[in-house]
């Protein structure tokens, strides 16, 4: 008995080792050697999911860089965040999405649900600290081993190709030539209906996590909401969506482009824009850019009244 | 708590201390630890179901004992069939009373009269078919004087709960169990360095193979009518390797914790992929429960004597039986019936029994007519599999419609990384290889203890348990907990 135990204890101790080498060693070095550069005359980013992704062709914006990323929820729009910001001096200020359905519960299964971690959580792995990964466990233990396994795999790939460009997969302009009505159904839709009211807190704190480590490298930081359609679902929430927004990001300048004027056909959805939306949108914020938003006093009534021009145009 | 689970790691070596360090000084200390030990394991799923596995285990105990009491032959009919009507009537109750429901209201709109029948809204109680099975094995051996009842409460409800067993088989004989119960353990270094090993390799098979194809055969399975017939091949060959490591990975598990215990339980899969007929693959698949149905329900009927009517007769009821205890579905009666079909012309033609051994034994590799019989036998059960997997009869035949039309010869299609399917198809071929290595043995890597270089076993159980922690699947429930 006393051999097996001394036998199975010491297995079980080198099998740990190997697996705490495997696992730790390949999230070091990546998380030394990865590369987030971006172009030089890239001074301006905006963060966000597949709202701002669809709005801001930034091929029509000089100088501005587009790094939204569909379904990405705050948490690993964090980890991007970190990178970026620190591998870019030249980025002096950043825009983060900010709508109607970020405060929603669905980003609680955007951050820990299986779906969304198993893609997610490999990417950014490696730049996330504890109380990061805790909150994933805490939340979806089961599954978190299973990413956790596809991380090292990704990992491991990436020493082996030595190829440490994050480059490619941090997110950017998503061109989406149709809109709903050509797809058959002749009328727009939402993306999920709103089950419930409740929020989503983890990724309310991880916004204030974004501006805190943005305020920290000494960037300006403003949150922008994307034109939406009067219809979409999400803008029942708009009284919480509101008080949040006073609550706990008072001290942030918000850019409401909500009400940018567009047709029907400029949409992919009630919350996306399409190919031809998006430049429209993105030619009149180019406008506004150069026009001097950003160092505006009263930004939001220098929109409003570019919307209404716009909209009596 | 599954064997996968990060609370059975925790659970397994705590009860393993208590059992070899603190409960050694007798028996029965050990075998009250392993019962406690057991009951809190089945708690762990649903402790009301405790109370449920508990009366059975009582009345099968008290049946038991009154049939040993007498010698009066009504008497022991009574207590005989009282037992057999009460556990078939649970399992009837909790597994088969909506199925019946629902096809008598089916039957009856058919007729014009619309049924609303009451149904029952509970869940089925996890490990029933099997401890029912273990129960009445136990009551038709008393009955026909084969054993003699188990007086002592503990040990006999050691032997219908123990833990490894309890939820998933192997089935196990109280002829095979309670002598080992009834004797005296020592801890034994190969046996439990055994145990530990087999422990490995079922896990392997669970959370690599079984889990991997779980996801691609759940994707296929679930979009069957947008797939071609190259891809709807794909997912029922996901699903054939599925379900075999899924179960006899739980298998695996489970004889290498009983080992651990002392105590050797019956072995349940032997390499039923490499089966030349589909009666050898009956006899290499499910062991425990085919055997059983073979010894309290095949024998019985008259088995192979009487002619080959009578053969036939009983081939088809074992059959119907046996896809009926896999659950209340007409998918699983089919599947049944379809093994029935294809093993029926060697019942016919007697050449049931041809390939006994297992297929190219002392040699490397299997002549061409042995690996076209091979190949002939797993395409017939892959296809019985579709049943068995499809959510309904509609869909298994849109599922087999989908395999038999002009799409078949296209390019398969996945909703996946093309990378990551062809990583899981490297794996199954390794697991393959590894397999027919050691199809002689008890499992595939039996004999990996008897290499003089121990560098070389370390380094394939490093090997091994980092390729499970890098290409594990996503953890799902074993197959075999539903039944």
């Amino acid at each position: 008995m006393d051999k097996f135990l001394k036998n199975t204890g010491l297995f079980i101790a080198v099998t740990a080792s190997l697996l705490f080498l495997i696992v730790f060693v390949p999230n070091y070095i990546v998380d030394k050697k990865s590369r987030f550069s971006i172009q030089h005359n890239n001074k301006i980013v905006l963060f966000g999911h597949s709202h701002p992704e669809c709005a801001f062709n930034d091929s029509l914006i000089p100088n501005f860089k587009n790094l939204s990323h569909s379904a990405e929820p705050y948490f690993y729009t964090y980890q991007k965040v970190k990178k970026i910001i620190s591998q870019n001096p030249q980025i002096e200020t950043v825009l983060i999405e900010f709508s109607n359905n970020q405060i929603n519960e669905k980003m609680n299964d955007w951050t820990w649900g299986y779906k969304y971690m198993s893609s997610m959580f490999p990417q950014y792995s490696s730049f996330m600290d504890k109380s990061d990964i805790d909150l994933l466990i805490k939340n979806n233990p089961k599954d978190f081993m299973n990413c956790m396994s596809i991380s090292t795999r990704k990992n491991l790939v990436r020493l082996l190709t030595w190829n440490y460009n994050f480059s490619d997969a941090i997110g950017g302009y998503l061109r989406v030539e149709s809109h709903q009505s050509n797809a058959g159904s002749g009328v727009l839709t939402n993306e999920t209906a709103v089950n419930n009211a409740n929020l989503s807190t983890v990724n309310i704190d991880y916004l204030e996590k974004i501006i805190a480590y943005c305020h920290a490298c000494h960037k300006k930081v403003y949150l922008v909401r994307s034109p939406q359609h009067k219809n979409y679902e999400y803008l029942k929430n708009e009284k919480d969506f509101m008080r949040i927004k006073k609550e706990r990001f008072a001290d942030i300048d918000f850019l409401d482009f909500n009400n940018f004027p567009l047709n029907d056909d400029d949409f992919l959805d009630y919350g996306h824009l399409n190919y031809k939306g998006a430049a429209k949108f993105s030619k009149w914020f180019n406008k506004m850019l150069n026009s001097g938003l950003l160092v505006n006093k009263n930004k939001q009534a220098l929109i409003d009244h570019n919307i209404s021009r716009a909209a009596s145009m | 708590m599954l064997f996968n689970s990060i609370s059975f790691a925790i659970f397994l070596p705590v009860v393993f201390i208590l059992y070899w360090f603190v409960a050694n000084k007798s028996l029965k200390q050990q075998n009250f630890l392993l019962l406690c030990a057991s009951y809190y394991f089945y708690a762990c799923w649903d402790w009301r179901f405790l109370f449920l596995l508990i009366f059975s285990t009582l009345l099968d105990y008290f049946t038991g004992l009154k049939m040993s009491e007498t010698e009066n032959q009504n008497k022991r009919r009574f207590w005989f069939w009282l037992s057999v009507l009460v556990n078939v009537g649970f399992l009837g109750v909790f597994k088969y009373y909506n199925f019946f429901a629902a096809s008598f209201a089916d039957a009856a709109s058919n007729f014009g009269v619309h049924v609303n029948p009451w149904t029952l809204k509970v869940i089925l109680p996890v490990g029933i078919s099997f401890y029912t099975f273990h129960g009445l094995s136990y009551v038709i051996d008393i009955y026909k004087r084969k054993i003699s009842a188990e007086k002592n409460f503990i040990d006999y409800s050691f032997f219908v709960s123990f833990f490894p067993l309890l939820v998933a088989g192997p089935i196990e004989r109280a002829t095979h169990l309670l002598p080992q119960i009834k004797k005296e353990r020592k801890f034994d270094y190969l046996n439990a360095v055994n145990g530990l090993r087999q422990i490995l390799w079922g896990f392997f098979k669970k959370a690599v193979i079984a889990d991997q194809c779980s996801e691609y055969a759940n994707m296929i399975f679930a979009n069957s009518s947008t797939y071609p017939g190259s891809t709807l091949i794909f997912g029922a060959i996901f699903f054939a390797f599925q379900i075999y490591c899924d179960f006899s990975g739980y298998s695996d598990m489970a004889i290498g914790i009983a080992r651990l215990f002392g105590i050797e339980l019956l072995r349940n899969f032997a390499f039923p992929y490499f089966s030349r007929d589909i009666a050898e693959f009956w006899r290499r698949w499910h062991i425990s429960l085919s055997s059983w149905f073979r010894d309290y329900l095949y024998i019985p009927l008259g088995g192979s004597k009487g002619g080959t009517w009578v053969k036939v007769r009983n081939t088809i009821i074992i059959f119907l039986v046996s896809g009926f205890w896999h659950g209340a579905n007409w998918t699983f009666i089919i599947w049944g019936l379809l093994n029935a079909l294809f093993i029926m012309p060697s019942i016919i033609f007697n050449t049931n029994r041809n390939n006994l051994e297992i297929v190219a034994k002392g040699r490397n590799l299997p002549t061409i007519k042995e690996f076209l019989q091979m190949l002939l036998t797993f395409s017939l059960v892959v296809f019985a599999w579709i049943f068995f997997r499809a959510a309904d009869l509609n869909h298994a035949l849109s599922y087999i419609g989908g395999i038999f039309s002009m799409s078949t010869f296209s390019v398969p299609r996945f909703d996946a990384s093309g990378f990551d399917i062809l990583n899981t198809i490297i794996l199954i071929i390794i697991f393959l290889v590894i397999e027919w290595n050691g199809r002689e043995n008890q499992y595939a890597i039996a004999t990996l203890g008897s290499l003089k270089r121990r560098s070389f076993r370390l380094a394939f159980y490093f090997t091994l348990i980092l390729t499970i922690y890098l290409f594990m699947g996503r953890e799902q429930q074993f197959i075999y907990f539903q039944f």
